[in-house]
């Protein structure tokens, strides 16, 4: 288990975005959230800076993680990365990608080295990634990499997005909507559903997750008669899941699974794309909504929301979301069995 | 209002194994209805009865048989088929004579409303297996009015939450089959459809949302690009032509949007994108409109729910939202 006390690393993000303000107010307001503590992995200055812009009172200090949850009380804590952050709200600058993409590094080596229980990235910029060479195709395709290369096992990440009213897993996520049927797999569903299913049990400490599973099509199929795919590939994942001890039901009409009363009856919904997953959770839980990787060798959070550049440095962002991802990392990471061993 | 300019709606019984015969029951017993309308309840009055024996209510009602001549007044009318006898109606399980129950009254109010004898149409809710086992070739709810009353356009179903309209291009087909459809013409049909239906409703000049196809709208182009190849072109031409339409917006926070009153409606361009938000803000009062007939009809949003039937705790929100936009519609014909 992880040892009790471990502050949890939060990342950079993308400097030009909300992720700085939200930072330093969640930092600011921590007895009213109830945050854990946790360090942020950046330049000392830039929050300084910022905080000076936004005209509010956080004193910052230069830490190493071990001396993050002693700091917390006193100061919002920065593990200093050896590079300057300038960029400007709301004016994203490629001369702050190398910070904001070595933010991520330190996290997963900190947190694979047991000096933070759990990490929370703020939100990135990819366009703006892409532009200094960042390579993978996202946010958590690049924590993968990370942690294949930690640990040399490959790992398949799973994006639940999560609120108290309701679970959801996107089994297929950013790809074009006329794409998807021929990218769905029985084996994708079971292998989704799988890794879902144990780390709900090993992490959320759910005994015997419950999971269902949404239909493709209108009415899940009618049968055949509204699509195929249903009968043919969803149908067969959820016989094999629950054949695997899994309390799978479905393929489920996506319309009718979402309401109160058929939410009471499972843990988390397996959706076949990606507004099936994000309609009904934004609708349900629009600003405090977290998004949790699950099938990656430690805990990662972080909040469900973007850069949001039209309001970077106004103060107005709602740092809900974050603190809900802060909250649910410490809360979920207690109870994970880790690699890491502290030293 | 003086009670002659009500407007007259023909109300049918749906499926009577279902929770339709105490729906009805119910909301013809809203005095809140029958202040916004004149009712012609067509059914069965031994079914009727089961279901204010159900719902623990009586109305007062003249009972008039099948062709009798009508004068709706404040007293609501009772057009008696006498076609089915309660005791043989096992309830939560969908039936030929079910379905032929629900078709027969469903068929009388529409021929009243295209005879000028009504200006609405309503129904409590249909079982869409016990319909086709009592007419095999029943398609739909539109499909067989247009058989009954004629079409006057194109015609749509709307979903109807308060003051919020949802319409989409297109409803029951495969996913799969969903991009070929989305075709210019056909999205700009469902455009103006859904403007020339709201305005009949009573919006002066409807604000329509169009949501994406694709995740995050398609995130100009990288996750596909039906939005920049369709559906930004449909906007762009239906604004030259009058129509307050403003997209595409990515799905999973248009209806938020469109909820805190930025719009009056949104056009989905597939079935679960439109009605998982719909169902998820309002289960129990989203309605049911059918758009492109002379005269409006209108329906709960929900089905027969057969878990629930003859326990008198169905809720009637969204019948008596269906009757009052069915009112409010025919009042301004």
């Amino acid at each position: 288990m992880i040892p009790a006390g471990l502050p949890v690393a939060l990342t950079l993000g993308e400097p030009a975005g909300i992720g700085p303000e939200l930072t330093l107010d969640v930092w600011r307001r921590r007895g009213e959230f109830e945050v854990p503590p946790f360090y942020v992995i950046g330049d000392p200055d830039f929050y300084r800076a910022r905080a000076a812009a936004l005209g509010i009172d956080v004193p910052v200090k230069t830490v190493t993680a071990a001396q993050a949850v002693e700091t917390f009380d006193r100061a919002l804590p920065v593990v200093p990365l050896d590079m300057n952050v300038t960029a400007q709200p709301g004016k994203p600058d490629a001369s702050s990608a190398p910070a904001a993409i070595s933010s991520i590094r330190r996290a997963v080596a900190d947190v694979m080295a047991g000096r933070a229980s759990a990490l929370v990235t703020n939100p990135i910029a990819k366009n703006v990634l892409y532009r200094s060479g960042f390579a993978e195709p996202g946010h958590t395709e690049f924590l993968a990499k990370l942690a294949e290369e930690a640990t040399g096992r490959k790992a398949q990440p799973v994006m639940l997005l999560w609120s108290p009213e309701l679970a959801v897993v996107p089994v297929t996520i950013h790809l074009p909507l006329k794409d998807v049927v021929s990218r769905l797999s029985k084996e994708l569903i079971v292998e989704t559903g799988r890794i879902t299913a144990r780390d709900l049990h090993d992490r959320f400490g759910i005994v015997r997750p419950r999971l269902a599973i949404a239909g493709l099509n209108p009415h899940a199929g009618e049968n055949g008669s509204l699509g195929e795919e249903d009968r043919d590939i969803v149908a067969p994942a959820v016989a094999a899941l629950r054949a695997e001890g899994i309390d799978a039901v479905g393929p489920l009409p996506a319309d009718t699974m979402f309401h109160a009363r058929a939410r009471a009856s499972y843990d988390v919904a397996l959706c076949m794309y990606h507004d099936q997953a994000l309609i009904p959770i934004k609708t349900l839980a629009f600003d405090h909504g977290v998004n949790v990787t699950l099938g990656l060798p430690f805990v990662r959070t972080s909040p469900d929301h973007g850069t949001a550049f039209d309001i970077a440095g106004t103060g107005k962002a709602d740092p809900s979301s974050l603190v809900a991802a802060l909250a649910l990392a410490a809360r979920i990471s207690a109870r994970t069995p880790t690699l890491a061993t502290a030293t | 209002m003086p009670s002659k300019t009500k407007p007259v709606i023909a109300l049918a019984m749906g499926d009577p194994a279902g929770i339709s015969p105490e729906l009805t029951a119910k909301v013809v017993a809203l005095p809140e209805v029958r202040e916004a309308a004149r009712l012609v309840v067509i059914g069965d009055r031994r079914v009727y009865a089961e279901g204010e024996k159900i719902a623990g209510v009586t109305t007062a009602m003249d009972v008039v048989q099948a062709g009798e001549s009508l004068q709706p007044g404040e007293t609501p009318i009772f057009v008696d088929l006498r076609h089915l006898d309660p005791a043989t109606v096992k309830r939560a399980v969908a039936a030929e004579t079910g379905g032929r129950f629900a078709l027969a009254n469903y068929k009388y109010a529409l021929e009243l409303a295209r005879d000028g004898k009504a200006d609405a149409v309503s129904f409590t809710p249909f079982n869409k297996r016990a319909m086709r086992l009592a007419r095999s070739e029943y398609d739909d709810e539109i499909a067989f009015s247009a058989e009954v009353a004629g079409l006057v356009g194109p015609a749509s179903e709307f979903n109807v939450l308060d003051r919020l309209w949802n319409a989409r291009v297109t409803s029951h087909i495969p996913m799969a089959a969903v991009p070929a459809a989305l075709t210019f013409d056909r999205i700009e049909r469902a455009l103006r459809l859904t403007d020339a239906c709201m305005r009949a409703a009573g919006f002066e000049r409807p604000r329509i949302a169009v949501a994406g196809y694709n995740p995050h709208a398609g995130d100009s182009g990288n996750f596909g690009r039906e939005e920049i190849d369709v559906i930004e072109p449909v906007v762009v031409a239906a604004g030259k032509n009058g129509i307050a339409a403003e997209g595409p917006f990515p799905a999973d926070t248009v209806f938020l949007r469109a909820k805190s009153g930025a719009f009056d409606a949104v056009l989905t361009m597939y079935h679960d994108q439109g009605q998982i938000a719909m169902k998820l803000m309002g289960f129990d009062r989203g309605v049911t409109l059918l758009g492109g007939f002379k005269f409006p009809i209108c329906t709960p949003a929900h089905g027969t729910a057969y878990d629930i039937a003859g326990q008198g705790v169905a809720s009637v929100g969204a019948t008596w939202a269906a009757l009052l936009l069915a009112a409010e519609m025919a009042a301004r014909r």
